[in-house]
């Protein structure tokens, strides 16, 4: 498995793997696709470049799509016992085909002014999060998963209910394409409102950087979870705000939502702030473990294929 | 507290570098966006006070490592005039300011003027205060007075003079001054000068200041005397009669410090040309002597400088003087009509020896002169002449009278009767007997008043007392005549009188081998020449000193003549002579212009040779001398006050400073370094 292999490779100091691979071609920077104009164009590029990098699908069901054969053992359904071949050779195979699905999966993404942050004029954390829903609707659509997209900031302003066509994706694209930071965040109320919209039990992908306290965030989860969904979040940040490593003696950082000033000193503050980070974290990962959420931590200048193979791998024992 | 380089306080603007920087940087803090602040805000701010803490900690002392760099910069020091102020009891003051030409040097009559100005400043009310300027003579410039914006206004017309310095005078004046003060209770004398060691001379000091005198002293001159080379005189006829000079000229150069100078240019100019350029090595304290000769002179005055190229304190590296070349004047030698050689053989060759002389003598009988011509002479010289007509006697009394000049001398045919009744009313004396001794109990010219012009080249050789004198006459000197020589038994040998304008010598024995056997000595010919130059004043001098007065004869059918200072201004306040002439005295070194009407000539003034040896005083034998020991149980008290540059270089206040200052930027750079490791641990 490719994205086993990630596992093996260094760690930053919150312990999230820093994006590598096989090589340069492989992964796309988040930064040379901010180029591409067209979400359309950037997912498929990133799908497209994500699927023919595989050397074979992992979505192998019974579907009516043949894709092969196996030996016959006792207790196999007979229902897939290919008959022609047992009369032609004599020999008990069985047809194996392409899974088929209809699993409606909505893409949840936080637009609240927080998401603004980016350092240095790169990619912010709301685009990085345009790029990977629009990804992963393009994913989804080419499995003929219904998709659809939710945005919110303290409360939903964008829904676009789940389609599986292939124009609906025209649909997310342009949704996603005028949505801007603003906003407060108030993550928990916004997924508790979510969970009362969307009634089909389904996969809800949720890409927000939770700054929201970890017990608020439980109840929205076990609410999800009630409702049957099957719950993944991204946690999408900018290294920066891992790291908290600016080159300036003092900064006078203003809060993205309250607009509120302070002075601060980095070399002083970041050990600082980093512990506080990491408790944060901490407590995220056990609210999503202790919810059966999926939880990954990805940072803006990560690859998206990065996200797609963490979301795939995720998916795959469902 | 006070500062001796005030100027460098403009550095304290550096001070202000640390503080923009501090502001500057603080000011410049880059405003970002964060969207975790509520992480930021849980990190306890107390660090970051500590940290603003720290960082204000570290720019006040960087401050004040500055400032007190910059305070020892202009190097401070404390003063110690406390004994002056502290004494608020009004008095009587006396500021003495030295205005010699030592005090020409860089700024330092300026700066006695300063200072003189903040003592008036600093003086309590009701104080009297006076201002004299001294140099050799002291000068009142202001009586006393309480009205300090007078005096203030009077220090800023005061400017140093070329005299030399007499401490001496200064405080004779000061006292003398404050003695027309009755009553005061408090009497101070200030002494701002540069303390030279010349203006005391300790050897013959008896001068004490009055014990109810308050003596202090400021110290303007610094600790270490600037080295000084001068031309501190020359010496060189101030007529001759001939083209070319002749004789040597001397030049005495000084060396004043205690190092050597070498390759030092010497140059000769006369009427702004140089004739000669010599090159002189001085050891430390050396004076040496150089000598010019044979250069040739125009007819009049010659304007001639010696200046030697030192570099160094310029007023006293030129010196001037004139040599003025006229036509040698007719002079008469009357002798007796006696047979064989003749009587003035001697006096004849010992006279046409040199050509600078300044008569050409003509010699006759006393028979052969014409009674009427002997005005047309300058000097007539009656050796041994004999009796005299009526109407020579009559002739020569007049001319002596208008101012000719007459050289007698005895001899075999002088007859005292005759000679008193023909020439008593010129000679110096009367005469009573002959001497006439054997070979054997000659006498010798032994009282000798060597002081006099005509002798004083004398006074080292005692040649004159080995010639031996056979025959005189006795004399009674006329009771203004001055006798200048006896012999042994107390008789005169030389008197000297005169006679109208007139000056009349008489040698009571023979100007030839008759009487004596000078003319056989080597001494002969110089006491001829001396004597010959003496009378007939025909030997001028060719400098004057400063302060000295001089004559300026009017002209025959004019006035006398207007006079130029060295500087061009014309001298309106000169003293008349009964005669007609003007007195001069010499104020400024250089030449003085004498403007008559034919041609114009040239009067040389130099300066004390002594002004340019700036040697300190010895200050505590100074003190002592002149209070009888400071601090003495009769209230005498004399304090010095030592210039800002030695209370300086004694307090060395910023030493400590700039070790502060080090100790300080060592403490901030520990500071900053364990702020910055904190970091690098962070």
């Amino acid at each position: 498995m490719l994205w086993r292999k990630k596992t093996t490779t260094p760690t930053n100091s919150l312990g999230t793997a820093p994006p590598s691979g096989p090589g340069p071609a492989r992964f796309l920077d988040p930064e040379v696709l901010a180029r591409i104009g067209s979400l359309e164009l950037l997912a498929r590029a990133v799908v497209e470049g994500f699927m023919s990098g595989l050397h074979r699908s992992p979505f192998t069901g019974f579907s009516t799509e043949f894709t092969e054969y196996r030996q016959y053992n006792p207790g196999d359904d007979l229902r897939y016992l290919d008959w022609r071949l047992l009369a032609r050779t004599d020999r008990y195979f069985i047809k194996k085909y392409r899974a088929d699905t209809n699993t409606q999966c909505h893409l949840l993404i936080d637009t609240s002014a927080s998401m603004r942050y980016s350092q240095d004029g790169r990619i912010s954390k709301l685009t990085y999060a345009k790029f990977l829903t629009a990804s992963l609707a393009y994913l989804l659509n080419r499995q003929q998963d219904a998709v659809g997209l939710v945005a919110f900031d303290q409360h939903v302003h964008t829904h676009v209910p789940a389609r599986s066509r292939t124009g609906h994706m025209r649909t997310i694209f342009g949704h996603l394409s005028i949505l801007e930071a603003g906003g407060e965040t108030r993550l928990a109320e916004s997924l508790h409102e979510l969970a009362d919209i969307l009634t089909r039990r389904g996969m809800v992908v949720l890409i927000s950087d939770f700054y929201d306290q970890a017990e608020r965030l439980q109840s929205a989860f076990q609410h999800l979870r009630f409702r049957g969904h099957d719950v993944m979040a991204f946690q999408v940040l900018d290294k920066n705000e891992i790291d908290f490593d600016f080159k300036d003696p003092i900064l006078l950082l203003e809060d993205a939502e309250t607009n509120e000033q302070m002075p601060v000193l980095p070399d002083v503050v970041m050990n600082g702030y980093r512990a506080r980070l990491r408790e944060h974290l901490d407590e995220m990962r056990r609210c999503a473990a202790a919810n059966r959420v999926d939880y990954e931590l990805i940072t803006t200048d990560q690859p998206l294929d990065y996200a797609l193979f963490s979301f795939l791998s995720r998916r795959v024992g469902k | 507290m006070w500062f001796l380089s005030p100027l460098f306080w403009l550095g304290i603007t550096a001070v202000a570098a640390p503080i923009l920087v501090h502001l500057v940087r603080r000011t410049r803090a880059r405003k970002i966006e964060f969207p975790a602040l509520t992480f930021v805000r849980q990190v306890p701010q107390r660090t970051i006070r500590r940290r603003t803490f720290r960082n204000l900690l570290l720019l006040m002392l960087r401050c004040l490592a500055l400032l007190l760099i910059v305070i020892a910069f202009t190097r401070p020091f404390f003063s110690r005039r406390s004994s002056a102020q502290a004494n608020n009891a009004a008095g009587a003051t006396v500021v003495l300011i030295d205005s010699s030409l030592s005090m020409r040097r860089e700024q330092m009559f300026a700066n006695a003027v300063q200072r003189a100005g903040s003592i008036i400043d600093e003086a309590p009310a009701g104080e009297r205060l006076a201002v004299l300027t001294f140099g050799n003579r002291y000068e009142l410039i202001n009586r006393f007075t309480n009205d300090k914006a007078r005096l203030r206004s009077i220090l800023k017309g005061l400017s140093p003079g070329w005299e030399g310095t007499d401490y001496e005078q200064a405080l004779r004046g000061a006292e003398s001054l404050l003695g027309e003060l009755k009553g005061e209770s408090r009497k101070r004398v200030i002494l701002i000068s540069d303390f030279q060691a010349s203006g005391w001379n300790q050897a013959n000091a008896s001068y004490k200041l009055s014990s109810d005198i308050q003596l202090q002293t400021f110290d303007v001159g610094g600790s270490n005397p600037p080295p000084n080379v001068a031309v501190t005189n020359v010496d060189a006829h101030g007529v001759v009669f001939g083209q070319k000079y002749t004789e040597n000229l001397s030049v005495q150069l000084s060396n004043f410090s205690d190092t050597p100078r070498d390759r030092l240019a010497v140059d000769f100019q006369i009427n702004d040309q140089t004739v000669e350029k010599r090159e002189v090595n001085l050891n430390a304290r050396e004076t040496k002597v150089v000598e010019f000769t044979g250069f040739n002179l125009t007819e009049g005055a010659n304007r001639c400088v010696i200046e030697v190229m030192s570099g160094d304190f310029a007023p006293d590296n030129k010196f001037y003087f004139t040599i003025r070349r006229e036509a040698p004047a007719k002079a008469l030698i009357v002798e007796s009509a006696a047979r064989g050689r003749s009587d003035s053989f001697y006096l004849q060759s010992a006279l046409n020896l040199t050509d600078a002389m300044p008569y050409n003598f003509t010699v006759k009988t006393a028979g052969a002169v014409d009674p009427a011509g002997v005005s047309d002479n300058a000097l007539v010289i009656l050796n041994d002449s004999g009796p005299l007509s009526p109407a020579l006697a009559e002739n020569l009394k007049r001319f002596v009278e208008n101012g000719g000049q007459l050289i007698i001398s005895a001899g075999p045919h002088t007859d005292a009767n005759s000679f008193n009744q023909s020439l008593r009313d010129v000679s110096p004396a009367t005469l009573t007997e002959s001497v006439q001794n054997k070979a054997s109990e000659s006498v010798a010219i032994t009282d000798i008043r060597f002081d006099h012009p005509i002798f004083e080249v004398f006074r080292d050789s005692g040649r004159l007392a080995a010639a031996r004198v056979f025959g005189f006459v006795r004399s009674q000197p006329q009771p203004n005549a001055s006798v200048l020589a006896r012999y042994e038994d107390g008789s005169a040998a030389l008197i000297e009188g005169n006679a109208g304008k007139g000056r009349v010598l008489l040698f009571t024995s023979s100007l030839g081998p008759s009487w004596n056997d000078l003319p056989l000595t080597p001494i002969y010919l110089p006491l001829v020449h001396q004597m010959i130059r003496y009378v007939g004043r025909r030997e001028a001098g060719s400098w004057y000193a400063l302060g000295q007065s001089f004559r300026v004869a009017k002209e025959p059918k004019a006035d006398a003549p207007a006079v130029d200072a060295p500087d061009g201004a014309r001298l309106t306040d000169n003293r008349l002579t009964a005669d007609g002439d003007v007195l001069v005295t010499g104020r400024q070194p250089g030449f003085y212009r004498l403007r008559y009407a034919e041609r114009p000539d040239f009067a040389a003034v130099d300066l004390n040779t002594t002004e340019g040896d700036f040697t300190k005083l010895d200050f505590g034998a100074f003190i002592n001398g002149v209070t009888g020991g400071a601090g003495k149980a009769e209230g005498r008290e004399a304090t010095r006050n030592f210039s800002n540059e030695e209370i300086e270089s004694r307090q060395k206040v910023w030493w400590p400073l700039l070790f502060l200052a080090l100790l300080i930027l060592l403490t901030e750079s520990l500071l900053a370094q364990r702020i910055k490791m904190a970091k690098l641990v962070n």
